[in-house]
């Protein structure tokens, strides 16, 4: 794996508003990489950094080891899918994806309408280099935003958000696709997104960025299972939190977990230079089990009652409540053959694992 | 129901004196007044013989159309910035840019000509018309051009740019083709504006005068009154010739811009 | 310094907002100044005499033809801006609420046309219509109506209003137009749906919600109607006369171009003033509603 892009201690500054803070970051060639974050956090600026279209006030911006802080957004080796998809309406869909190619003198011009027809067939778009722009669909524009932008062989693609105007099931089908894309033409991808499961589905590594800052860098399995904040534990999937005391950090972290007892886990589980003090028990739903009748486990058990149900069709989520917790633990579970729905007020055990558990301060 | 027959009758009202232009214009008589007379169309041969008039209208249409570059190129300037940039001030030099939209014509007309004739002792000429001219028409241009400026996509030129595109030629390829209507409608109403504009004129016009300057010194001959209804009535079908294009153009720039159209040049 | 310009979204959008600011500095801000400047001189025939002095205004205030020309003109300005938005909300109204979408950029169309042509022609066809001979008259005893034409229509105050109201109806449609096409059209729905009747729905929330319109409308008319001097001239005969008459007589026939100018200052504090307090009353009753 090789550095492709690489920022040094960028930081951006709107006036007094501080966009940006202190990043440092390394993108490597080939990767699905993407930034996540909630509105504001700055992802989509850091983004416009890489494309050339913002400054940094600070720090230094390289791509494929030149420097960036001279090259305006024309002359920079990254081509980007725009949000709204900035498909020039006054153009055909061919003259769209031709648009880039209008500079390169040493293609003759059938040269330049194969490459069209290449870029159109690799979106799925055959034959549609004659139609006029504003007459396509959603899912339509973005495969011509792609066509345009890959068309150029650029070292790096930029998304900005580019799944968000399509609906649900259009979304999915893109997200595969692009994969797939990614995966054929082996250019570096970031994409820029609010949505965690598109991050997660689609990604290599993944930076989640809060206020100007990223929060966690990796790959989206580690970030999921081993959030190290409470904030990326709360931004990504559901978690319960449970007060925590960690009495003693040696080979394993010893804590006690209000409403579970006594539990050791291991280093991963926790941030680095974790101490003995107050602390937060993070355990996602999906990791807890209610106990049914007949059913036995060699895990964990701890005695509640079921204080409310929400029925999900594949899924239902249980909120039960165990002693010594204020807020109940919510409970995800597969509706498995022969599985009832518990009801409120029902009396049951909680099954827990203490390797599911990760230690946050 | 009642709303729509008051807005139809207020529409007969807006057009009850321009219905009476093509009347008189054709009416064989020299008294502009009710009952009409025969048929003729006398007044309009008059105004083919008439010099005096030709050199009016040949220096307004040398003013409108000056008027309707120089505004335009002012409004584009101001409509972009207004469109595409935070800057400071903002709010402020837009207002004072905007100002002559409201402010009275004869005080426009009296400044103008205490600073060119009192203080400079320049001569008046067609060139202190249009200086006022495109200073009064410029807020109407910006206003037309906006709508066609802030309904691109900011994201357009960036699109150009990141392909590889300067901003010059990012502004060249993608927004001017994109707001061209714009700029052709916004060149029709300033001319329009000028062709007719006389409050100013009057004050500002050297040793010829201007079209209306003109037709304001045939008013106070009754004599002359229906060659001016003949004049007027040319006047009225040019300009709603010219207004006409200018709707389409804006509503084609729309449509080509892809917006729902709002209506409206103002 | 270019290259910093050039360089942020806020320098480009100075370096090109300049050129029109520029151009309304030297051709507006400077000749505005001249004229307050002038106000303060004395001029006799052709010579300029440019020592500091408050006479001009005194006359204005000592001769009491100013002071009846300001008023009037003042009345009349206050009574086309009443006449002309009060006609106008009705219309402006109508194609906002009742007119299909796609149709009301014809209807604006429609509205707009008239005021693009010939303004002094239109003004001289008013005189057509309410003249001894004109329209109104020869119609209304054609059907017997009146035996005599009629005589207060024409060469008076009564048809310098009429026919400013005709000149300003764009100017006081579109504002409200667009104002009322702003109102999110699910806020009249919640209000009948709390229980107000339509007309009620009206007054509390399409009413002050329209305000800004309004408003706009207001000074659009108001402002530039004191300026006006082709309708007075052609329309208003010997009693009405407004004050613009008099500061073009005074640049253009009597060569008193400073005592002019003291008119025109005078003019511009007084509707500067009116508008003002206008605006400030409105934004507190806004404020005292709410």
């Amino acid at each position: 794996m090789t550095a492709l892009i690489t920022l040094k201690g960028v930081n951006k500054y709107y006036g007094d508003y501080h966009a940006l803070r202190d990043i440092d970051l390394t993108i490597n060639a080939g990767e699905f990489f993407s930034l996540l974050g909630p509105s504001g956090c700055g992802k989509t600026t850091l983004l416009r950094t890489i494309a050339g279209f913002e400054g940094v006030s600070d720090g230094v911006v390289t791509i494929g080891s030149k420097d960036m802080a001279n090259v305006p957004a024309n002359l920079r080796p990254t081509n980007m899918v725009f949000q709204s998809y900035a498909i020039f309406p006054h153009l055909s869909v061919g003259e769209n994806v031709a648009f880039g190619l209008r500079k390169r003198s040493d293609l003759t011009r059938d040269a330049k309408a194969a490459l069209v027809d290449e870029a159109l067939a690799m979106v799925g778009l055959d034959g549609y280099g004659k139609r006029a722009a504003h007459a396509l669909s959603g899912g339509q524009r973005q495969r011509v935003a792609l066509a345009r932008a890959l068309i150029l062989k650029p070292k790096v693609l930029l998304l900005d958000e580019p799944l968000s105007a399509l609906d649900k099931k259009m979304r999915e089908q893109m997200q595969v696709e692009l994969i797939k894309l990614q995966r054929h033409v082996g250019i570096t991808f970031i994409l820029v997104t609010h949505d965690q499961e598109e991050a997660l589905v689609m990604s290599d590594r993944i930076a989640v960025m809060f206020e100007g800052r990223i929060g966690q860098l990796d790959d989206p399995e580690t970030l999921y299972r081993r959030p190290k904040s409470r904030k990326v534990a709360e931004f990504i999937g559901k978690m319960n939190f449970l007060p925590a005391e960690v009495r003693a950090v040696a080979e394993t972290i010893d804590l006690d977990v209000a409403g579970l007892g006594q539990v050791s886990v291991s280093f991963e589980q926790a941030p680095e230079g974790m101490d003995t003090g107050p602390a937060v028990a993070g355990i996602r739903p999906e990791t807890l089990a209610v106990l049914f009748e007949g059913e036995t486990t060699d895990r964990m058990l701890v005695d509640g009652v079921v204080d409310e149900v929400v029925y999900y069709g594949d899924m239902t989520y249980y909120d039960v409540r165990i002693a010594g917790v204020d807020k109940p633990l919510n409970i995800a579970m597969k509706n498995l053959i022969g599985r009832p729905v518990l009801d409120v007020g029902a009396r049951t055990q909680v099954v827990w694992d203490a390797r599911s558990l990760v230690v946050l301060r | 129901m009642r709303l729509r027959v008051y807005a139809v009758a207020y529409l007969v009202f807006l057009y009850a004196p321009i219905a009476l232009l093509p009347i008189f214009a054709f009416n064989d008589a020299t008294i502009i007044a009710f009952p009409l007379s025969g048929f003729t169309t006398d007044w309009f041969s008059a105004l083919a013989t008439n010099t005096a008039l030709h050199t009016a209208v040949k220096n307004s249409l040398f003013i409108a159309v000056m008027t309707a570059i120089l505004s335009t190129l002012l409004g584009m300037c101001a409509a972009r910035a207004g469109a595409m940039a935070r800057f400071p001030m903002k709010a402020g030099i837009m207002g004072f840019i905007m100002l002559p939209l409201v402010l009275p014509e004869i005080i426009v007309a009296v400044s103008l000509l205490v600073v060119v004739v009192q203080i400079m002792g320049w001569g008046l000429s067609n060139w202190t018309i249009i200086a006022a001219h495109v200073l009064i028409c410029t807020p109407f241009c910006i206003a037309i051009l906006n709508g066609a400026f802030q309904n691109l996509d900011p994201s357009m030129e960036e699109a150009a740019m990141d392909l590889g595109e300067s901003r010059f030629s990012a502004f060249r390829l993608v927004t001017l083709p994109l707001v061209a209507p714009g700029i052709v409608s916004s060149m029709l109403i300033a001319f329009t504006i000028s062709l007719d504009e006389f409050i100013i004129a009057f004050f500002l016009s050297g040793a010829s005068p201007t079209m209306p300057v003109y037709i304001w010194s045939m008013l106070r001959f009754p004599a002359s009154l229906p060659v001016v209804m003949a004049l007027g009535t040319i006047l009225v079908a040019l300009s709603i010739v010219l207004l006409t294009i200018a709707e389409i153009l804006r509503r084609r720039g729309m449509a080509r811009a892809g917006v729902k159209d709002k209506g409206g040049f103002l | 310094m270019w290259q910093k310009l050039t360089s942020t979204e806020g320098g480009r959008g100075l370096l090109l907002i300049s050129p029109p600011f520029f151009y309304a500095l030297v051709l507006l801000a400077v000749p505005l100044g001249a004229i307050v400047l002038f106000s303060f001189w004395t001029q006799d025939f052709m010579n300029l005499d440019t020592t500091f002095t408050l006479n001009n205004y005194r006359e204005i205030v000592e001769k009491p033809i100013y002071g009846a020309l300001l008023q009037r003109s003042l009345y009349v300005s206050a009574s086309v801006t009443l006449v002309t938005v009060l006609l106008a909300f009705p219309v402006a109204y109508f194609v906002s609420f009742h007119v299909r979408p796609e149709r009301k950029s014809l209807w604006l169309f429609l509205i707009t046309i008239p005021f693009w042509t010939s303004y002094l022609i239109r003004v001289f066809l008013w005189k057509v219509i309410l003249g001894y001979n004109g329209v109104i008259n020869s119609g209304l005893m054609k059907i017997g109506l009146i035996d005599e034409p009629l005589t207060f229509i024409l060469y008076n105050v009564n048809a310098v209003i009429i026919t400013l109201a005709h000149a300003f109806a764009p100017f006081a449609i579109l504002p409200i137009f667009v104002a009322l096409e702003k109102i999110d059209r699910s806020l009249l729905e919640a209000s009948q749906d709390l229980g107000e009747s339509k007309l009620m729905t009206f007054l509390r929330v399409t009413l002050p919600l329209s305000m800004p319109g309004l408003v706009a409308a207001v000074l659009i008319v108001f402002i530039p109607t004191i300026g006006d001097y082709v309708t007075p001239e052609l329309m208003g005969g010997a009693g009405g006369k407004l004050i613009a008459n008099m500061i073009q007589t005074q640049f253009l026939a009597l060569n008193n171009a400073p005592l002019g100018a003291a008119l025109a200052v005078v003019a511009m504090i007084s509707v500067t003033a009116i508008s003002l307090a206008f605006v400030l009353l409105n934004i507190r009753w806004l404020k005292g509603r709410s």
